[in-house]
């Protein structure tokens, strides 16, 4: 998905505006350091965004008739999970975050599809020449739900209250070369900054929220504020109507929306409810009685797309499947015998089986949802003879003709850990048979979710290898995850590590350039290939199911909710 | 010989049965917090992601309390309980009192269709098999409720989703959810019906299977019954046949019918925790559910507090039915 086909796709007037107003975000490349684009970035983004207003120009001529049929209707989502808080401070889970960031607040800045800012409540921002200090300009027509404007004082709360050590905010990180503030007018704020790749990010995904609502309650309490779960005030697209626990919630269009932002949405109103059965989710969508579900099913979808009256898309999300080695167990201490058990999975079948047609085999951190992924890089082939000889080599041979191989009289034998669902089960299965063609035994071991994660973060690491699948984020901060220094945190449950790549995982989030990015990132992928502490599987795709009458729903790794101000209904699929 | 109903004794009566109640719940509480404690587990284990620094858990699991040694926990639990506080969930991020107030009402209203379900259709089925005992009626009903009976309720539920949303999505019943879309825009009869509408399947999948089991009870009851003494001379006096089943055979094989009340309310409360996953429906089955899964302490403890209250209350229920229907039975 292109930016200038994603506008098509729109042919909203209203972006047409905001692409001639906000232009491309001036002054982020000054070349001054941290997160500044690069001149031949900032060139592309301008030419592209002419390009589209052109295009968009365009349609507006050919489509301006069918313009004011798209509003009206309901739509009504349905997603696995309940939307449990729409507190920006509270952000648990992925369709949370982005009903926060795009359906009932605004944000500092949005994201580009590669994940470069561009304007948004800012219309503009400028970076010292030092690169210490950024100055943002806000719209001035951008209004709480409740008529109160949107001012600089908010952003400043805002972030005053991310990195308030009381507030439990999930992704601390986001912020922390955000040093210090400065409010200027209603419409300028300042930050001091350290340099930092992806140094906007944050601001892309967390909702600016309301000072004048929140800031009297004491940082402790926040979390827990009726605010997220009862009586949410937003400034986004649409307003906070009401909320259903465990079933639903409801917004409604903002007519007050600015037109360069977007304007009104399409729809009048927008209900997203919980269903927590895929079955059930599958059939609501049959019956007309939803209209999308935001992360169908793969199995399901693939029956679903032969429905005429319905429409299965998928992007590529930003999550893999792998299995963790416990490096400090044997046999896993030994790089040759963790590269011998990848060399001998079938991954292409693991994909076949759990996930269709939506996703492909990994072979590193990175996925295909990101700007630095190279589909050419396939370092891991299926290769069971490979791993057979290798097995040989490194003195593990079936002694005994049990068909487990042994070294020294101890089986190649190990417990694989995984939660009770449906995919991992199948993979587990897979797997067992894999390496069993090889002569290793694999048991595989169901846990919930609450008495796994203890086992495989607590200091003793009583685990041997264990099957998850990370969500991951655009600054690629896995430091967490390999770093020499942390090896006795939760999170470095291989405890396999390396100098080199410590460094690689620090310099890539000091550096500025994309390009440096792009080979720090490779590298990175490169190492881990290597030792193959993990054993990456695969990447997902996200399934959105919709019925065809919804139109509209243009998403990519940016998420789902992105472009949902653009969404419409055919008015005879309206109920 | 006293009143059979009315009168001190039986507010005596109940009121001794609510002193009883007290030490049970306070041991149910204590069992379910032991329990749920010493079961590995860690509340913020929902949020195991790389991205998520530990710091941040540990924050929350000092908000939470977690962090403190188990007896100071329960200590905490019980002072604050005592206090009619049941604390803030961990994962809806609200008082658990709200939670519980949210759901709680339509756990009861889908609970209540369905002992009206399982004992309405129950005890009919049981009662037309008995009199047509061994008859074509008596052996398909047979089939039919072994089969229903055998049915897990997940499943039962499926196959009603998969029915009604296609070869019988004529009848337009909602599948899933409480409420439709526009509930809040229609009048006070259209959301009546609405929430009617949608209690369709869920109580159908949670009622079928027990009914099943109260006509297998009902039709044994019947027909011990109806070989009795009495209902011989009823016949020998002339008595219309409809009279003699409904009114002699009927009511006094109903008596222990009623004693099972009590058994089903805990089992309709489980059977709740599959069938409102099954059917997004939002009362206290899912709670529970996700709220044991995630490991929401204070959430699970009120819950399975309600769920014990709500049990004992039942039994009392029964037991006050059971001497109802049953004038031999007295309060002493």
């Amino acid at each position: 998905m292109s930016w200038p086909s994603a506008l098509m796709s729109a042919t909203l007037p209203a972006l047409f505006l905001a692409a001639c107003d906000a232009g491309p975000p001036r002054g982020a490349d000054t070349g001054s350091g941290a997160d500044s684009l690069s001149a031949a970035e900032t060139e592309r983004l301008a030419v592209e965004t002419y390009r589209a207003a052109v295009v968009t120009a365009d349609s507006i001529a050919h489509e301006a008739n069918s313009e004011s049929s798209r509003y009206g209707g309901t739509i009504v989502v349905a997603g696995r999970n309940d939307v449990l808080t729409l507190n920006p401070l509270v952000a648990t889970d992925i369709e949370s975050v982005q009903h926060q960031a795009h359906v009932l607040f605004t944000t500092l800045v949005r994201s580009g599809p590669d994940f470069e800012p561009l304007p948004y409540l800012a219309r503009e921002w400028t970076m010292d020449p030092e690169g210490d200090r950024i100055t943002f300009h806000l719209r001035d027509d951008v209004y709480w739900h409740d008529g109160v404007p949107v001012t600089a004082r908010d952003v400043a709360f805002t972030w005053e209250r991310v990195v308030d050590p009381q507030v439990p905010f999930f992704n601390p990180a986001y912020f922390d070369a955000w040093e210090a503030v400065e409010v200027l007018d209603d419409q300028t704020v300042r930050f001091t900054v350290r340099p930092r790749s992806n140094l906007l990010y944050g601001w892309a995904v967390t909702a600016i929220i309301p000072e004048h609502i929140l800031g009297d309650v004491p940082p402790s309490e926040l979390a827990d504020h009726p605010f997220g779960t009862v009586s949410p005030v937003g400034s986004g697209p649409f307003r906070f109507v009401e909320r259903v626990p465990g079933d639903r919630w409801v917004f409604e269009a903002n007519p007050d929306f600015p037109e360069a932002l977007g304007g009104r949405p399409y729809a009048d109103r927008l209900v997203y409810r919980q269903i927590p059965e895929d079955a059930v989710a599958d059939a609501a969508l049959r019956t007309g009685e939803i209209d999308l579900i935001v992360d169908a099913n793969p199995a399901s979808a693939q029956r679903l797309s032969a429905d005429s009256t319905l429409v299965v898309a998928s992007f590529p999300a930003a999550e893999y499947a792998l299995i963790a080695w416990n490096t400090r167990r044997d046999p896993f201490t030994d790089p040759s015998v963790r590269r011998a058990l990848t060399l001998a999975m079938d991954r292409e079948s693991i994909v076949d089986v759990v996930r269709g047609p939506y996703g492909s085999v990994s072979s590193g951190p990175v996925g295909p949802w990101h700007w630095t992924y190279d589909s050419a890089w396939e370092p891991f082939p299926y290769a069971p003879d490979s791993a057979r000889a290798l097995l040989d080599q490194h003195g593990w041979t079936d002694e005994d003709g049990d068909g487990v191989r042994e070294n020294r009289g101890v089986p190649l034998r190990f417990e694989l850990y995984f939660t009770p669902r449906q995919a991992w089960m199948d993979v587990a299965t897979i797997v067992q048979a894999n390496l069993a063609d090889v002569g290793v035994a694999v048991e595989p071991m169901a846990r919930e979710q609450a008495s796994l994660v203890p086992l495989v973060t607590s200091p003793d690491r009583r685990f041997d290898a264990f099957l998850v699948s990370w969500a991951r984020d655009v600054p690629l901060d896995d430091r967490d995850l390999w770093a020499c220094d942390r090896v006795d945190d939760p999170m470095q449950f291989t405890g396999w590590c390396q100098p080199e790549l410590d460094a690689v995982l620090d310099s890539m989030q000091f550096v500025s350039n994309r390009e440096s990015l792009r080979r720090l990132t490779h590298r990175y992928e490169t190492l881990v290939a290597e030792a193959q502490p993990y054993t990456f599987l695969y990447n997902v795709e996200t399934v959105l199911a919709r019925r065809a009458g919804l139109r509209g729903v243009t998403a990519d790794a940016r998420g789902t909710w992105a472009s949902v101000t653009e969404w419409w209904l055919d008015p005879e699929a309206r109920r | 010989m006293v009143a059979r109903s009315g009168g001190p004794t039986l507010i005596r009566y109940v009121g001794r049965r609510a002193l009883q109640a007290i030490p049970l719940l306070i041991g149910i509480v204590t069992l379910i917090f032991l329990i749920l404690h010493l079961a590995p587990g860690d509340p913020t284990a929902i949020w195991f992601n790389p991205s998520i620094p530990p710091e941040v858990l540990d924050r929350m699991r000092v908000n939470m309390g977690v962090d403190q040694p188990l007896h100071v926990q329960y200590v905490r639990w019980v002072k604050a309980f005592l206090s009619g506080d049941f604390g803030y969930s961990y994962t809806h991020f609200r008082p658990v009192r709200d939670v519980i107030g949210d759901a709680l009402p339509n756990t009861l209203l889908l609970g209540g269709t369905s002992l009206l379900v399982i004992f309405g259709v129950g005890c009919a089925v049981g009662s037309l098999q008995a009199v047509r005992q061994y008859g074509p009626t008596d052996s398909l009903l047979t089939f039919v409720t072994l089969f229903l009976y055998s049915m897990p309720g997940f499943w039962l539920g499926l196959m009603l989703i998969l029915v009604a949303s296609t070869s019988l999505s004529w009848l337009g019943l909602p599948v899933f959810g409480m409420t439709s879309v526009d509930h809040s825009l229609l009048g006070p009869l259209g959301k009546i019906t609405d929430v009617a509408q949608h209690l369709v399947l869920p109580t159908i999948a949670l009622g079928l299977a027990s009914a099943a089991g109260v006509a297998r009870y009902m039709r044994g009851e019947m027909l011990e019954v109806i070989q009795q003494d009495y209902i011989r001379t009823a016949r020998a006096k002339g008595l219309p046949e409809r009279t003699v089943i409904l009114r002699h055979a009927l009511r006094n094989a109903l008596i222990p019918v009623v004693s099972l009340l009590g058994l089903y309310l805990p089992l309709l409360f489980g059977g709740a925790l599959v069938i409102e996953v099954v059917f997004s429906w939002p009362g206290m089955g899912r709670l529970m559910y996700d709220g044991i899964l995630a490991r929401d302490y204070p959430l699970v403890m009120a819950a399975s507090f309600l769920f014990g209250a709500l049990v004992v209350v039942g039994s009392l229920i029964a037991d006050l039915l059971y001497a109802f229907v049953d004038p031999r039975i007295r309060y002493e």
